[in-house]
């Protein structure tokens, strides 16, 4: 347990939540400019197809229509919406169902829609290919020149660009095997599914002279005025992003959208400000969701249920640009002697995959915790005591972590679940409404690393504290918030906090990949010290005096690796005639280290659980496979949860002591989605005896397994 | 296919409500507005929003909620799919929740709007807006406008509502962040309590 503190750790609410209840919250579409134009994009139709011409005349003619962007005459490359391959705005040929193809501003957005169908398209169309693993099979349609396996884009690889799977090794997989009592082998299928945030991508550009601002929902202005800058060739100081209150991204608003620089440029050509706004069909077809996978396991065991080796290759499909690492991830939860994972990351015609909650882990824990699940199941092992002896001690077997709450989380959640009193073999139920158990365990990365704070303390003892955040949601400008007041050891309510302008605050690191308490809320502690320092050595400011103190630290591990565990506990009714799936019992355990806001926190935990129970049960973006073009996008189409489908979400935190971080805060806002797809697989399974490999876990499959 | 525009859809629909989810392939933008005769633009209208009286012109083919946030001001109404999905819009039209981007401005006429705006009294916040503070409702907060105003038409008709009167009542507003049962606390919370304006 660790130790009490003032302010830090007490249920806080927000201190912008009277802005959110009243309206008055200013969100990037609610910013009008005098004068402003408005902007819409032409789409592709087609999933893979060459542009033969394009003819803007009789749009360019249209009543109130000032500019018409298309690939003949912007020529910018969007560099965040593809770490490999030049993506232009504007892309001929298109190669997916919505790649832009032209945009257009007017002076309002009807006449906007209305002149989007005046410009005529000339397409001649091409092979398309939707399934990641078709893609990679010899005379499959090259989506780009070099063929579909998406090269390596981990800036920290020795060999950027090299075109072979992700691969990871340790021990010797065929020794592992041969030692093994058994061996198990399965392949499980995850889908592609929209982060769908409320709030439609939106960007509102206003060129003043050379300067540019950009009023734009995104999880990190600095990435996202570092991106915007490169991109129009602007110096830094000539680009200001604002984002005062975003409406969510789950991963999908991390980088610069094509739609920030369409706006900018199309205001730069009619010297107007310019809002282009993406409805919502657009948002969820053009910007970006999950990656869909395929998983193929091997995995020997010895008879009492330890692990021997662990072999998985994976296929990820990427949309027909590269935005983000596509990883399957999960096998390094567990300890094993002999473990090898190739992931083949691969261009398709569907829509772009990329980062949403916990990238790589909700689709690799349902496939590892599936297979593991049913060795247990297989040994006739109870699945705590082969999570128990099985998961984690040290980061791939070889590195010490900072800290690890998982034993325990899997103890006190087992015993607060009361598992044991739950637990029945798998399928042993009678009758066609039948119950059952699972639990799946994760983590997430709870990295440390840099970016700055600047706390400002005037003569009436108010302390302003400057950074970066753009707060997605998490509460982020509370947290920073809390952790000036404990720092500082002032009252909340001289804390104020400047944030999501790129003009009035520092750096800071994105708000994803649950980095912004570890990075900048340990910025803030850092910069506390020194205006104590100052405080202590020239007494409080006095008049029109202010004290100022920044700070911009870069801690390191030191040969350590830093997680955050979750484990998570959950019973299902499966009405086996229906094929419905009711959960009737959730609890998620977590390790965060210190919690800094547990109501803010809890609140993040339920939302990531929900998310991933709307993953497991409901969602897939479905694609005809004639045409190329996705069936569903949209609320109602991805049957994303809704108020009558969730079940009550208990929230318990294991918090351990951590040496890093804010006051030994680690990451929560990623972790919750990361075990819950597994956990309800396996419930699924222990109620009906069948296992569903891919998901989402839909009546259809339901009844298909048991009847 | 042939083209549809949000008017003749919507009042096909026959109802603010917009249920049905039409799902074309993507080469049209989000609707299609037929072109309007000269003697049907610009037709002048009498709204009463949050108390207050507007007279304006409006288009026909504009919704309430675009009125709204681009010609009223009042941005607290969100916009988060503009095809009656979310329920991020919800507005009370004579005490009754509304997907203001599936209905039209026009036919608000003479009707009484209330809108998240409305519903502190100065600086006095409604019981819900505080409940909704407390139990930390909004995490994102693109959805709570609706949510509030859901809860809102809610408590007028039910001041007591049980807990599946509740969800129910507000299952046509998704939050995405999945607080769903932070709100449902909030609006359980505040049930009973607080007299009913809007």
């Amino acid at each position: 347990m660790v130790e009490e503190l003032k302010t830090v750790g007490h249920s806080t609410p927000r201190i912008d939540g009277l802005q959110r209840v009243t309206g008055r919250a200013t969100y990037s579409a609610d910013v009008q400019l005098p004068n402003m134009l408005y902007a819409r994009v032409l789409r592709s139709p087609h999933p893979h197809a060459r542009i033969l011409g394009i003819d803007v005349a009789r749009a360019l003619a249209a009543p109130g229509v000032k500019a018409i962007l298309t690939h003949e005459n912007c020529r910018l490359v969007w560099s965040s919406g593809d770490r490999v391959n030049k993506r232009y705005l504007f892309n001929n040929p298109v190669r997916f169902v919505g790649d832009a193809v032209a945009a257009l501003a007017a002076t309002n957005r009807h006449l906007a829609e209305e002149a989007l169908k005046l410009i005529q398209v000339e397409y001649e169309t091409l092979d398309f290919v939707l399934d990641a693993e078709e893609a990679l099979q010899p005379g499959a349609v090259e989506i780009h020149p070099g063929g579909n396996l998406s090269p390596i884009i981990s800036f920290r690889s020795t060999e950027p660009g090299k075109r072979e799977p992700s691969t990871y090794v340790r021990g010797d997989l065929e020794k592992g095997f041969a030692a093994s009592d058994f061996v198990f082998e399965d392949r499980y299928v995850s889908k592609h599914v929209n982060n769908a945030q409320m709030e439609p991508r939106v960007a509102l550009a206003h060129w003043e002279g050379d300067k540019l601002t950009v009023w734009t929902p995104t999880q990190g202005i600095a990435n996202c005025h570092r991106d915007i800058a490169r991109d129009l060739n602007l110096a830094l100081e000539k680009v200001r992003v604002v984002c005062q209150y975003m409406g969510g991204g789950f991963g999908n608003k991390n980088q610069c959208q094509d739609t920030d620089l369409m706006a900018a440029q199309l205001a730069k050509e009619t010297g107007r400000p310019v809002k282009l706004e993406l409805s919502r069909k657009e948002d969820f077809v053009c910007v970006h969701g999950r990656w869909p996978t395929s998983q193929n396991y091997k995995v020997g065991v010895l008879k009492d249920g330890t692990l021997q080796a662990i072999q998985m290759r994976g296929y990820s499909g990427m949309g027909p640009y590269r935005k983000s690492g596509g990883g399957i991830s999960g096998v390094e939860y567990f300890r094993c002697p002999n473990v090898k994972t190739e992931i083949y990351p691969a261009y398709t015609n569907m829509a772009v995959s990329a980062n949403f909650r916990g990238p790589p882990y909700p689709q690799g824990v349902f496939g590892i915790a599936s297979i593991l699940d049913h060795i247990a199941h297989e040994l006739k092992i109870d699945p705590v005591d082969f999570y128990l002896k099985n998961v984690t001690r040290k980061f791939r077997d070889s590195i010490p972590y900072t800290s690890s709450g998982l034993l325990e989380c899997i103890r006190q959640g087992a015993k607060l679940f009361e598992w044991k009193k739950r637990w029945h073999p798998a399928g042993s139920q009678q009758g066609p409404i039948k119950t059952g158990i699972g639990l799946a365990a994760g983590g997430f990365g709870a990295s440390v690393g840099r970016s700055s704070a600047v706390l400002r303390l005037d003569s009436e003892g108010r302390l302003w504290l400057h950074v970066g955040v753009t707060d997605i949601g998490t509460g982020a400008k509370t947290t920073m918030a809390l952790i000036a007041a404990e720092a500082m050891g002032i009252d909340m309510d001289k804390v104020r906090v400047i944030s999501g302008d790129t003009d009035r605050t520092p750096y800071s690191v994105g708000e994803s990949g649950s980095r912004t308490t570890s990075y900048t809320g340990y910025a803030i502690v850092e910069a506390a010290k020194d205006l104590k320092q100052q405080l202590a050595a020239s007494g409080p400011p006095q008049g029109d005096e202010v004290l100022i103190a920044e700070a911009t630290p870069s801690p390191r591990l030191e040969g350590k690796v830093r997680y955050s565990f979750a484990v998570h506990f959950v019973e299902v009714e499966v009405d086996t005639e229906l094929g419905g799936v009711r959960v009737l019992k959730y609890l998620a355990v977590h390790d965060s280290g210190r919690i800094i806001n547990p109501l803010t926190a809890t609140s993040q935990v339920q939302g990531g659980v929900i998310q991933g129970l709307g993953m497991a049960l409901h969602e897939e973006l479905l694609y005809d496979e004639n045409t190329g073009i996705p069936l569903n996008p949209g609320y109602y189409g991805a049957r994303v949860m809704t108020h009558v489908d969730v079940p009550n979400v208990e929230v318990h935190f294991v918090e351990t002591e951590d040496a890093y971080g804010p006051f030994g805060a680690k990451a929560v806002g990623e972790p919750p989605i990361v075990p819950v797809v597994g956990a309800v697989a396996n419930a699924v399974f222990n109620a009906i005896g069948k296992r569903i490999k891919e998901l989402p876990i839909t009546r259809d499959k339901i009844i298909g397994a048991v009847s | 296919m042939k083209p549809i525009s949000r008017r003749s859809f919507l009042e096909r629909s026959g109802t603010g409500m917009a249920a049905a989810a039409a799902i074309p392939a993507l080469e049209a933008p989000t609707f299609q507005s037929r072109p309007l005769p000269a003697e049907e633009r610009g037709r002048e209208i009498h709204l009463k929003v949050n108390g207050k009286d507007h007279r304006l012109e409006v288009e026909d083919h504009w919704t309430l909620a675009e009125v709204l946030r681009d010609h009223l001001g009042l941005t607290g109404t969100r916009v988060g799919c503009d095809r009656g999905e979310c329920g991020a819009c919800t507005v009370l039209l004579d005490g009754k929740s509304l997907y203001s981007c599936s209905y039209l401005a026009v036919w608000a006429e003479g009707k009484e709007i209330f809108t998240v705006e409305g519903l502190a009294e100065g600086t006095q916040l409604d019981p819900l807006q505080e409940a909704f503070i407390e139990h930390d409702g909004p995490q994102c907060g693109f959805c709570t406008s609706g949510q509030l105003m859901s809860a809102k038409a809610l408590l007028n008709s039910n001041p007591n509502p049980t807990e599946a009167e509740a969800r129910q009542a507000l299952a046509g507003n998704i939050c995405r962040c999945s607080n769903f049962n932070r709100y449902l606390e909030a609006v359980l919370a505040t049930s009973g309590k607080g007299g009913s304006r809007g």
